[in-house]
């Protein structure tokens, strides 16, 4: 067996979260994770895994943490995009923090209107929301 | 060359031509109950990967055997021109395969796609 656990995996998977909002799955390689966590690779293994482990874990915790429409979506909406049209555990992880959404809003198509804002605002020009404020 | 399949409830790597001779197995099966999950991870080769025990080790050239690091037990077998997908393991006297393959991405979504995690 490995050596016993000598971190935080709270402060893990945050981590890994910020490196999947800024980058996504794909953009987020294991070197990334490694640097970024601050663990041997042996041990990110041992305690994930896989990249997909940590990935799962981390949406996991952002779904579960969903107060509401002004929540910092971005993971969420990386994951309905990137992820979720080949990954069935995604997509559930997806529907669940859609609905944990949905039910804090007053009508459905709130929702629509929400996930719609937060992808416009997203793609919108730097200097335009410079402008904007 | 080394295939990574999944038959049944087992995942199985098996060994042709070269890859064989170097890794001094044919064939390794692992129930997937045993196995925690897949990844293509480029940078594995780029670190030491310890203290040979039966194998072969030329740095950034090939990678072939059992290879002890950190106190675990790592089975290898990479050549440079192959992409590396790391399977981690549990209840195995192996903490983790290190394999080379043609497209450890597709290889990697496959066996995760097979897991089912708790």
């Amino acid at each position: 067996m490995g050596r016993p656990r000598s971190f935080d995996e709270g402060t893990a998977v945050e981590a890994a979260t910020a490196l999947f909002c800024e980058r996504g799955y794909d953009g987020t390689g294991v070197d990334d994770l490694v640097r970024a966590l601050g663990m041997h690779r042996g041990s990110l293994y041992q305690a994930f895994g896989s990249k997909r482990g940590l990935w799962l874990r981390a949406l996991r915790a952002h779904v579960g943490g969903l107060a509401g429409p002004d929540d910092d979506l971005t993971l969420l909406l990386r994951a309905a995009v990137e992820r979720a049209p080949t990954d069935v555990e995604t997509a559930v992880l997806v529907s669940a923090g859609l609905a944990r959404i949905r039910s804090t809003l007053p009508a459905d198509d709130d929702l629509a209107r929400v996930l719609g804002e937060r992808l416009i605002t997203r793609a919108a020009p730097r200097s335009t929301i410079e402008e904007d404020r | 060359m080394t295939r990574i399949d999944i038959t049944g409830d087992q995942l199985v790597v098996t060994m042709q031509g070269m890859d064989r001779f170097w890794s001094l197995r044919r064939r390794i099966a692992v129930p997937l109950s045993h196995v925690r999950g897949a990844t293509a991870d480029p940078g594995v080769v780029r670190e030491p990967a310890g203290v040979r025990a039966p194998g072969t080790h030329v740095p950034r050239f090939i990678t072939a055997g059992t290879l002890y690091k950190d106190g675990e037990r790592v089975f290898w077998n990479v050549r440079g021109s192959r992409e590396p997908v790391v399977i981690e393991l549990a209840e195995e006297r192996c903490a983790r395969l290190v394999r080379g393959v043609d497209d450890a991405r597709a290889t990697a979504e496959r066996v995760e796609r097979a897991l089912i995690r708790d």
